[in-house]
């Protein structure tokens, strides 16, 4: 039933892609595209990567900083909480388009993770910009660290420094799910 | 960070995803720049609240004014929030009679780090000055 499995996964991980992906992959031209272990050795070279990419690209300081900040956190997101299976590692893209970029990240959760992540991003997207930044700014100013150290900013700062958000959680192999974001950055 | 600290001066260097911190209370003066983006905000910046903790409890205050440069380039959440922690610091050293100038240094054209300042100026009771810089 190996074979069952693993072709039960590679479709959910190919399908996963394909939903917030394909635009990328068709439509959009891929300035870096990550897939493999994600820590804190590989993370400055992204943001490096990502940076200077967007200089070539010629977008402007305040716009670079939206995107590479953003990068951060869901980088740092993935490395702090993702289930970490060696067969299908996390997944960082950025992209641009017409419009502006599209950042995409996809990493697998462990199921118990969903409906408390699914709850959570529902009730953020939900609110206006304002709410979102005077929740930014609550918890900057009266909130407590986790035990490992994070805000719990980092996908509110996303949510409110990208111009789209749109996130999927699609059913993987066993107790595992695939988590997708995808945060748009209008010119 | 022991290895790197003198009872005289705080000095810790830049790496990657960390800044340089500077901290020589002689001068007056006290800088933070680079990147920040710990894995652990906590756990790096702990010492160095507790390094200012140590040395603001033991100081007394001067006329002198103590600088403190912020010239960050990226930074995470939790360092934003370890920011404000240590601005808080300095305020209260504000309070104690220390007079006290936090400079947020930032691209002139970087709007967003203008916005990140404007912020911090609203948070904390300390002059808190702007400085758009060219490079």
């Amino acid at each position: 039933m190996d074979w069952l499995c693993r072709l039960r996964q590679d479709f959910f991980y190919t399908f996963a892609l394909d939903v917030l992906c394909m635009t990328v992959s068709y439509e959009h031209r891929l300035l870096f595209r990550h897939e493999g272990p994600l820590d804190m050795e590989v993370l400055p070279l992204l943001v490096h990567t990502a940076d200077k990419a967007l200089q070539k690209e010629g977008a402007k300081p305040p716009l670079r900083r939206r995107i590479v900040s953003s990068l951060i956190e869901v980088a740092q997101n993935i490395i702090r909480y993702a289930a970490v299976d060696e067969k299908y590692p996390p997944l960082l893209m950025l992209s641009r388009s017409d419009q502006g970029f599209v950042l995409i990240a996809k990493n697998l959760i462990h199921c118990s993770q969903e409906f408390f992540l699914h709850a959570y991003l529902r009730n953020l997207i939900q609110m206006p910009r304002e709410e979102l930044e005077r929740l930014y700014y609550n918890t900057l100013t009266e909130g407590s660290y986790s035990d490992i150290g994070g805000a719990g900013l980092g996908i509110v700062q996303v949510l409110f420094k990208s111009d789209s958000f749109e996130h999927e959680l699609m059913p993987a192999e066993g107790e595992y799910s695939w988590f997708t974001i995808k945060a748009t950055f209008l010119l | 960070m022991s290895d790197l600290t003198t009872s005289e001066k705080l000095i810790i260097e830049p790496t990657f995803t960390t800044p340089e911190i500077r901290f020589d209370p002689a001068a007056r003066h006290f800088f933070i720049g680079g990147n920040s983006y710990p894995e652990n905000s906590l756990k790096f910046y702990g010492p160095v609240l507790q390094w200012v903790q140590n040395w603001a409890s033991k100081h007394t205050p001067s006329s002198d004014t103590l600088t403190v440069e912020v010239k960050l380039e990226y930074f995470n959440t939790s360092t934003a929030k370890v920011l404000l922690d240590l601005f808080r610091l300095f305020e209260s050293l504000h309070e104690k009679g220390q007079p006290v100038q936090i400079r947020w240094i930032y691209l002139k054209e970087d709007s967003e780090m203008e916005d990140a300042g404007l912020d911090y100026q609203a948070a904390v009771r300390v002059p808190f000055e702007l400085v758009p810089v060219n490079e």
